[in-house]
């Protein structure tokens, strides 16, 4: 029976769709692991729903499930802010202001930040007053766990900017970023509830993990009420910052290779 | 001490790498890296097989002068225009804009001159026409009164001041080239630089993009202005000299009419033919003339009914006429006149990028000047 042409234009669609998806092979693959992680990370979560977290920070789970879908908000856009900036039109025309790089990568994240820290405000109003999460915020350990993750989240930046500036359509940085923030980094569990779940000793990664520290000391300064002059605090923060101390240098430097690499290759303008 | 040039290279050398992302995704506008692999190999990027865009460019540009880049798609224009704007870094040679080089100072080479690239647009969509020269005049550094006054002058001297609150994406092609004109014309630099400027423009608007540069900004201001081009007239109208480029290599640099005239050493033969019918192939009739010493090529006219009308054959200036009449005579063809003229610029510059290699020495002087 021939099939109406209705039906076959949308088959065509959907060939074409389809090879087209098998032709982008990373973007294959990486939303088969995506899959993976986030079985893994969703199946870990559920199975400490409604569970004490008594091991960090002594408070409730949806406590810390709000503040930390709060603080998942602040942290991707960041890193992903700057990816929107770089296209050729872009990149070629503010190069040739002779303003610095740093000035490009920050300049252009800055009202993300801002956007994101104003978003962040109504995410603990709800949890607050609509799930009942009970925040325990001390205001000025919370302005360091700000301004110490946005200095990670900024050497990641200029990390990832440098590395999608030579690779272009594909960057792996964000991609590896993404996915080991979903299993690792404790968004919707404590990261030491691995050990619990995996094997012992597993949740020692996700204290190699940057955006572990994002988490872990946006969390101390808004679930305990964590003072700086608390010398058990203040040795989280201090070990947070060498993550920032380091990420930066480092993030200044792959760009910094990205751009005269692609100047060198003439790929400037490539997107 | 002050340069003594505007734009100087020397021996400029650019390899771009042909393997690797290159060739993933079809070329420009592509990055094609579509794996782990890839990627990796795009770090890693072996030493293979390179392209040259450019093979030894001399060449130099005086203060105040319009300077025209001329050659066929790929001769390696636009890689010459971004290594001077500093967005490609060469490989061998040197170059200079106002006496820095452009590898070692480039804060102060980006500091005296400004490029118009038409593909680097660089505005932002949903802002104004006034809001996206706002934006760059902030990045310049241009003080909010100073950059106020300029920014209307501008707008009113490329006649989008009616326009200016309009956003940018209701602007059409022409006006969006003239806000790249505004743009590079925020910063009082002494040197511009226009790649294919008026492409895209209909004939009015680039007769005043023409003036423009011709009257205003290289008579009234003394700028230096290097400008590529495939528009051979437009060559001829504004640049005191010009630079043919083919594959990397400059073979022609002189004054258009120096050019037109002199470093090419031929003239244009026409021959109209009456009441002729010649049967054989045209094609014949050319081979017979491109044997005969002196003619260095022939291109036949035919008219509406498809009969051959004429012959237009490029010859030695010094030549003897009478072999070319010999050969149409034999062919039985009558002769309706003749004709002897100069070649155009464009048959001048056809003639250069088209010639084989194996023939030297017939222009004036190549490279520098």
């Amino acid at each position: 029976m021939e099939l109406p042409l209705a039906l076959k234009q949308i088959i065509a669609f959907t060939k074409r769709d389809f090879f087209s998806w098998t032709t982008y092979k990373t973007t294959m693959i990486t939303q088969l692991i995506n899959i993976l992680i986030g079985v893994f990370s969703w199946g870990v979560a559920a199975s400490y729903v409604q569970r004490p977290v008594t091991e960090m920070y002594d408070s409730d789970y949806i406590t810390f499930l709000v503040a930390g879908i709060a603080i998942s908000n602040l942290i991707m856009p960041i890193v992903q802010g700057i990816q929107r900036q770089l296209n050729p039109w872009t990149l070629e025309t503010i190069m040739m202001t002779g303003i610095s790089m740093p000035v490009f990568v920050i300049g252009n994240i800055v009202w993300t930040y801002i956007l994101s820290v104003l978003t962040f405000i109504p995410y603990l109003l709800i949890g607050t007053s609509v799930f009942g999460a009970k925040l325990d915020v001390n205001i000025p350990t919370t302005i360091v766990a700000f301004a110490i993750s946005a200095a990670i989240l900024m050497g990641l930046a200029l990390i990832s900017t440098g590395v999608r500036i030579v690779t272009k359509s594909t960057d792996p940085v964000t991609w590896t970023i993404n996915v080991l923030q979903n299993l690792f980094a404790g968004i919707s569990f404590p990261v030491v509830y691995l050990d619990t779940i995996f094997f012992p000793g597993v949740s020692t990664i996700s204290w190699f993990l940057p955006q572990t520290w994002v988490y872990h000391l946006c969390r101390l300064a808004l679930l305990t009420n964590a003072s700086l002059l608390d010398p058990k605090v203040l040795s989280e923060f201090i070990k947070g910052s060498v993550f920032a101390v380091i990420l930066l240098p480092v993030g200044y430097k792959v760009l910094q290779w990205g751009v005269a690499r692609s100047k060198r290759e003439g790929t400037l303008g490539w997107y | 001490m002050e340069p003594k040039y505007a734009v100087e290279t020397i021996g400029l050398v650019k390899r771009y790498p042909t393997r690797a992302r290159n060739t993933g995704g079809g070329g420009r506008g592509h990055g094609g890296v579509d794996s782990f692999g890839n990627i990796f190999s795009v770090m890693r990027r072996r030493r293979g097989s390179f392209i040259e865009a450019l093979r030894g460019i001399d060449l130099q540009i005086k203060k105040g002068e319009v300077f025209g880049l001329l050659g066929p798609n790929g001769a390696g224009k636009t890689t010459l225009i971004k290594i001077l704007c500093t967005l490609i870094i060469h490989d061998e040679g040197e170059a200079y804009v106002h006496g820095f080089d452009v590898k070692k100072e480039p804060a102060e080479v980006i500091k005296n001159l400004q490029a118009v690239l038409p593909e680097s647009r660089g505005f932002n969509w949903r802002l104004t026409g006034q809001q996206n020269l706002e934006f760059y005049a902030l990045l310049y550094g241009i003080r909010e009164q100073e950059a106020q006054e300029r920014i209307n002058s501008l707008l009113e001297l490329v006649g989008l001041r009616e326009r200016a609150n309009d956003g940018y994406q209701r602007y059409s092609t022409g006006m969006q080239r003239k806000l790249l004109l505004c743009r590079a014309l925020l910063r009082d630099t002494p040197t511009l630089l226009f790649d294919e400027p008026t492409t895209g423009l209909d004939p009015l608007s680039a007769s005043e993009f023409r003036s423009l540069v011709r009257d205003k900004l290289s008579r009234e201001e003394g700028k230096t202005i290097l400008i590529s081009t495939h528009n051979l007239n437009e060559a001829q109208e504004i640049c005191d000299r010009i630079a043919i480029l083919d594959k990397g290599k400059i073979i022609a640099c002189d004054t258009p009419n120096n050019i037109q005239y002199t470093m090419l050493d031929e003239k244009v033969f026409s021959i109209t033919f009456t009441n002729t019918l010649f049967n054989a192939d045209p094609e014949e009739m050319v081979n017979l003339l491109e044997k005969t010493a002196g003619v260095y090529g022939a291109t036949p006219e035919i008219d509406k009914d498809g009969n051959l009308s004429g012959m237009s054959v490029r010859i030695s200036k010094g030549m003897d006429l009478s072999g070319i009449l010999s050969v149409i005579m034999k062919n039985g063809l009558k002769i309706g006149s003749i004709n002897t003229r100069e070649p155009s610029l464009e048959e001048a510059f056809i003639a250069i990028t088209g010639r084989k290699k194996e023939e030297p020495g017939r222009f004036g002087h190549t490279g520098r000047s």
